[in-house]
């Protein structure tokens, strides 16, 4: 089945994402202070840190909901200048091959499941409303909600809503994919519906980059841990080794207070 | 009982009102539209000139909009019949309220929306016209529903500048008659007859769209 999705959403090879130098200040509030992370094309990075460490503005930085004060970021070939102006071309070029998922699912409530995953595709890669909701239906059914293409999004529960916003992004082909807290909003026995898609998507070398507390999550799937702390990569490497022995203290502590939960 | 002559010219009153209320929503709502992007623009030279539009047209009582309309824009060369000139005072105030009411139900659509759209890469027209407009017109809904019933009621003031209206009809009839309290209570009633029913409906409406739309 892992195949089978990512061949299904994949028809272009996933990309490389380079992070170099990223700075972002609130006001006087430095939230990123000179990251820099290289994800290679086909793997799992896992972001984890105490809220409020910037993870998560990381993450929207590299799909430009936020902007960077300073820094690059490189997906595949697109290369984006934090202080040089960004076209709406550049922009858009750099948002089509990166996918997103939000905590809070963000599924369009007006429209149906079907064409919540449609429409994007026929209005940004410009398919036949036939092509994109057959492919809808493909991919839905590849994450076992073929059966609820024709309701809304209300009528579906929390996993449900999210695995519609995973295929709603993989039906763009997208050369990467951000999950910002995935599961976070969700019950831990339904985020397991919505993590399987996950691992099924990673064993099908999609490179992803995911702000998560599911300690486990990080540990089985992902290639690379980022430890963040007060804008900073405090510590950063494998994951089993970081989780079992954390160099910074501060990594300790977090981890210890996340798994005692 | 002689009220039931005078009925027919309550009834080709009413349809004048209607027509009225009709082409003040319609119009209105469309030029609400407009002024409501134009007061959510960023462009400076866009979004004050359109406050100003807004805030005129909902400080001005209808009554003045009319009166300014029907006998003040002749002496710039603007001559309207009475008919047209109430459609337009009543469409402006129409529109001010409106323009007010769309911005509202805009601004309450979830900050989440437009960053899906973004994040899928969906361009800025496309992001607002079938993902955040949709949704902001169907939370204004019942508040449209509410100016319409008021814009029904409104357009007894067209009654001021001699439009044949429910209103103007029920004072020329009760004039022959002198049964003011039976005419006029017929009129109150046929405006009700109207006006309560639409109530219930956007009543009715208001919770169909709080339940399906959580």
């Amino acid at each position: 089945m892992s195949q089978q999705l990512i061949t299904e959403s994949q028809q272009v090879t996933s990309a490389g994402v380079t992070i170099t130098n990223l700075s972002k200040s609130y006001g006087d509030n430095r939230v990123l202070d000179n990251i820099s992370i290289n994800v290679k094309p086909g793997s799992v990075t896992a972001l984890i840190g105490p809220s409020g460490s910037g993870k998560s503005t990381l993450l929207r930085c590299i799909n430009l909901l936020e902007t960077p004060d300073e820094g690059t970021i490189t997906v595949g070939t697109t290369t984006v200048e934090a202080r040089a102006r960004v076209s709406d071309r550049a922009l858009l070029d750099l948002r089509r091959q990166v996918g997103m998922v939000f905590q809070s699912f963000n599924l369009f409530p007006h429209m149906s499941v079907l064409r919540n995953v449609a429409f994007p595709q026929e209005k940004i890669l410009g398919r036949s409303r036939e092509e994109a909701e057959e492919r809808a239906l493909t991919l839905l059914d590849r994450v076992g909600l073929r059966e609820k293409a024709h309701q809304h999004p209300d009528r579906c529960s929390g996993g449900q809503q999210q695995r519609i916003a995973i295929v709603r992004a993989l039906a763009l082909n997208p050369r990467a994919m951000l999950f910002d807290e995935p599961t976070s909003a969700l019950d831990p026995e339904v985020g397991l519906e919505v993590l399987a898609v996950m691992r099924e998507l990673a064993a099908g070398g999609m490179t992803m980059i995911v702000v998560t507390h599911e300690m486990q999550f990080a540990r089985d799937v992902s290639d690379h841990l980022v430890v963040m702390a007060d804008g900073h990569i405090i510590e950063e490497g494998r994951p089993a080794e970081i989780m079992a022995n954390p160099v910074q203290e501060r990594t300790r502590r977090f981890l210890s207070a996340v798994l005692e939960r | 009982m002689d009220l039931v002559q005078y009925l027919p010219q309550l009834g080709q009153g009413l349809l004048v009102s209607l027509q009225l209320t009709a082409i003040s929503v319609v119009f209105g709502y469309a030029v609400g539209l407009l002024l409501a992007l134009g007061v959510s623009s960023q462009l400076p030279w866009l979004k004050w000139p359109t406050l100003v539009i807004v805030e005129v047209g909902r400080g001005i009582p209808s009554l003045v909009v009319l009166y300014v309309v029907y006998y003040g824009l002749p002496s710039i060369g603007l001559l309207f019949d009475n008919f047209a000139a109430a459609a337009i005072g009543l469409t402006f105030t129409v529109a001010a309220y409106s323009s007010e009411m769309l911005r509202a139900g805009i601004q309450s659509v979830h900050r989440g929306q437009n960053e899906a759209a973004m994040a899928l890469g969906l361009p800025q027209t496309s992001t607002f016209t079938r993902i955040i407009l949709p949704q902001g017109l169907r939370s204004s809904i019942p508040a449209l529903m509410g100016l319409a019933i008021q814009s029904f009621q409104g357009t007894s003031l067209a009654y001021s500048i001699s439009v044949s209206e429910l209103m103007s009809n029920a004072y020329q009839s009760s004039s022959i008659t002198f049964q003011y309290l039976q005419i006029y209570a017929i009129t109150g009633l046929v405006f009700a007859a109207i006006a309560v029913p639409s109530t219930w409906t956007s009543v009715w409406v208001e919770h169909r769209l709080a339940k399906g739309f959580a």
